[in-house]
């Protein structure tokens, strides 16, 4: 992949330099979203302290397993940005008995991101055609003071294929600040105002050409371990040759149809409204994530488009890698590999890939 | 401080008509907010129960005082409350939403219906605005298929189909009773009792989706191509914006870039087991 280069501003420092980064952001009147282990597993929660953010811990990471262990270098766990910039749960309004429409007012808070990885900053890009251009307001309000500092990743997991879906694992763009942990130094870049703004606070000095040779030494490792073992090019095309595929049946025999893949996916966008009423008459109309593993998804009154799981599984899968393409213009998957940990049954989507990709070498006509 | 204008927000709606068509389907005319958009014939609304949800319907009918109709059958947890609706009582919609038939394609052709079931329903307003404009378009032929003579929709205007000029109704039902004499059998049974010009039609489809397969079938076969049939597809549209996901049929949100399509359009995914 190309990496994009890095140059407003290319300085290292040290860890002291990333605490005080954080204090400084806290000073601004952000609240920080950042990495913290929530029972033995690394969430994205609201961070009170620098301090609060894991050291020495290492996750493992595998077709349905997750493992915290001591360690050099963490990835992403289950949450991704979505958790707060498309909460789980939002109240859209409220009925009152006489039809009094009630709506809510939420207040305009400060978000930064801190740590989170190139796949989800990636993630934020393609909700931001979704979410953002299609008028959520909840989403757009977060999102225009939203401050993101990126973990580059130095260590891909087992589960990762940014490198293949062209995401990461360093961030080219889009991002405040982007920092790599190298050894014993940390390299910073900037890529807003505010970032450089908040850069030129700490003590960085300029990369020396030593310090230089170990950063892109790193980043080609890193580059080489984030790879899926098929290329998107041309991937969308030779996927949508696979809708009559058998495929698809084998590989959900295991399949529960637990709709996990969906809710850790960092761009998985559905929802449904439900009512809930309240002892005093009112009813609230609530926006609650949905997804199209869900047995009622495609449920209609008095018929079902979707009972089986395998066509929801390729719909699932034709969605993040070509569907998403005709509508959005990018790919749907970010190459973070939630799905494949979180799976309870350690389904591995580079595995569906190939197996379909096989089938449609073999088998696949070419249409118009 | 910041209020959440949602698109989510529905409109209050007063019923202040109500018809029983047959058993178990209804017809309610809503007065909906003066600054309301008004519907093109084919599009539909999201109508919201308090406490039960919302359901999407098309738009049956919009009267000469501004009144939209929606036809509804009751089958599920939403459309089953329609049954307790009366005069005067309050809904919400949102809408209109999704493309509609393509009326200006209509013009100068012949237009043949087909319909199935409740999916007369979104069709109405194309025959209303026939009989309105009625130079504006060749004949009209409506196909109509119910199950039963007792399950078919607007028979007290059958008559006035009939008398609109150069125009055609033939209604089939799957299963007669003693008082039925007219056709028994499929809607597709009835497309070779027409006088079809293939170059100067356009067909519009509405029915359940196995009808839709083999009237397409049917109307390639007598010559008609697949950017001359129209189909209105149904789906779950719950946001009716194209954003919730539900109503994807491969890559197209059905409630934004349809319900209509051209078979042309949708064929690649049309008749895909379970797409």
């Amino acid at each position: 992949m190309e990496v994009k280069q890095l140059t407003l501003i290319e300085y290292y420092g040290a860890e002291d330099d990333l605490r005080e980064l954080f204090n400084s952001i806290k000073d601004r009147g952000y609240n920080i979203i950042g990495p913290k282990i929530v029972d033995n597993v690394i969430r994205l929660e609201e961070l009170k302290e620098f301090s609060e953010i894991p050291r020495g811990i290492e996750d493992i990471q595998k077709p349905g397993m997750y493992k915290l262990v001591r360690g050099e270098f963490f990835r992403h766990g289950p949450d991704s940005p979505k958790k707060f910039l498309f909460p789980p749960r939002l109240l859209l309004f409220r009925v009152s008995k006489d039809w009094t429409i009630e709506i809510p007012e939420v207040e305009e808070k400060l978000i930064a991101f801190f740590g989170i990885k190139p796949c989800d900053l990636a993630a934020i890009k393609a909700m931001d055609e979704v979410q953002g251009e299609l008028g959520d307001p909840y989403y757009r309000l977060i999102r225009k003071n939203l401050l993101i500092i990126v973990e580059n990743c130095i260590e891909p997991g087992e589960t990762c294929f940014c490198s293949t879906m062209e995401t990461g694992p360093i961030a080219g763009s889009g991002f405040d600040i982007a920092y790599t942990r190298v050894e014993d130094f940390i390299v910073f870049s900037a890529d807003s105002e505010i970032g450089v703004n908040l850069l030129k606070e700490l003590n960085l000095r300029p990369l020396d050409s030593e310090k230089s040779t170990k950063y892109a030494k790193a980043i080609k490792r890193a580059i080489d371990k984030a790879k899926a073992n098929f290329s998107i090019e041309g991937l969308p095309e030779k996927l949508e040759l696979s809708l009559n595929s058998p495929a698809y049946k084998e590989i959900t025999e295991k399949c529960l149809g637990c709709a996990n893949c969906n809710m850790v996916c960092p761009t998985c966008f559905c929802f449904d409204v439900v009512d809930v009423p309240n002892l005093n008459g009112t009813v609230e109309r609530i926006r609650v994530w949905d997804g199209c593993f869900s047995y009622s998804y495609a449920m209609v009154a008095g018929g079902h488009f979707r009972p089986d799981l395998w066509a929801r599984y390729r719909h699932w899968l034709l969605h993040k890698f070509s569907y998403w393409l005709k509508q959005f213009g990018r790919f749907g998957c970010v190459g973070c590999g939630r799905c494949i940990t979180w799976c309870p049954v350690g389904i591995d989507v580079r595995e569906s890939i190939i197996k379909i990709l096989n089938w449609v070498r073999t088998y696949g006509e070419v249409t118009e | 401080m910041v209020k959440l204008l949602s698109k989510f927000i529905p409109r209050v709606a007063i019923i202040r008509k109500t018809i029983t068509e047959t058993h178990n389907i209804k017809t309610v005319y809503l007065e909906v907010p003066y600054d309301f958009e008004k519907p093109k014939p084919g599009q539909f609304n999201e109508l919201y129960i308090r406490g039960a949800g919302e359901v999407p319907i098309s738009i049956s009918d919009i009267t000469e005082e501004g009144l939209i109709a929606h036809t509804i059958r009751f089958v599920g947890t939403v459309t089953k409350m329609f049954i307790e609706l009366k005069e005067g009582d309050k809904i919400g919609v949102r809408g209109p939403y999704g493309n509609g038939w393509p009326l200006s394609k209509l013009r100068d052709k012949d237009v043949l219906i087909v319909a199935g079931g409740v999916g007369l329903a979104p069709l109405r307003p194309v025959i209303r605005e026939i009989e309105r404009n009625r130079n504006l378009y060749g004949r009209l032929m409506i196909l109509y298929g119910a199950r039963t003579p007792k399950d078919l929709l607007y028979r007290h205007e059958y008559s006035r189909y009939e008398k609109i000029p150069n125009s055609k109704l033939l209604v089939t039902v799957d299963r007669g009773d003693e008082s039925w004499t007219g056709y028994v059998g499929v809607v597709t049974k009835l497309i070779p009792k027409v006088e079809i010009e293939p170059e100067n039609t356009i067909a519009l489809v509405c029915g359940p989706e196995i009808m839709m397969r083999f009237t397409v079938k049917d109307l390639m076969a007598r010559g008609l191509r697949e950017n001359q049939v129209y189909l209105s597809l149904e789906r779950r549209m719950r946001c009716g914006v194209g954003f919730c996901g539900h109503c994807q049929v491969g890559p197209l949100f059905v409630c934004t870039e349809g319900p209509v399509f051209s078979y042309e359009k949708i064929k690649k995914y049309f008749g895909v087991e379970q797409i």
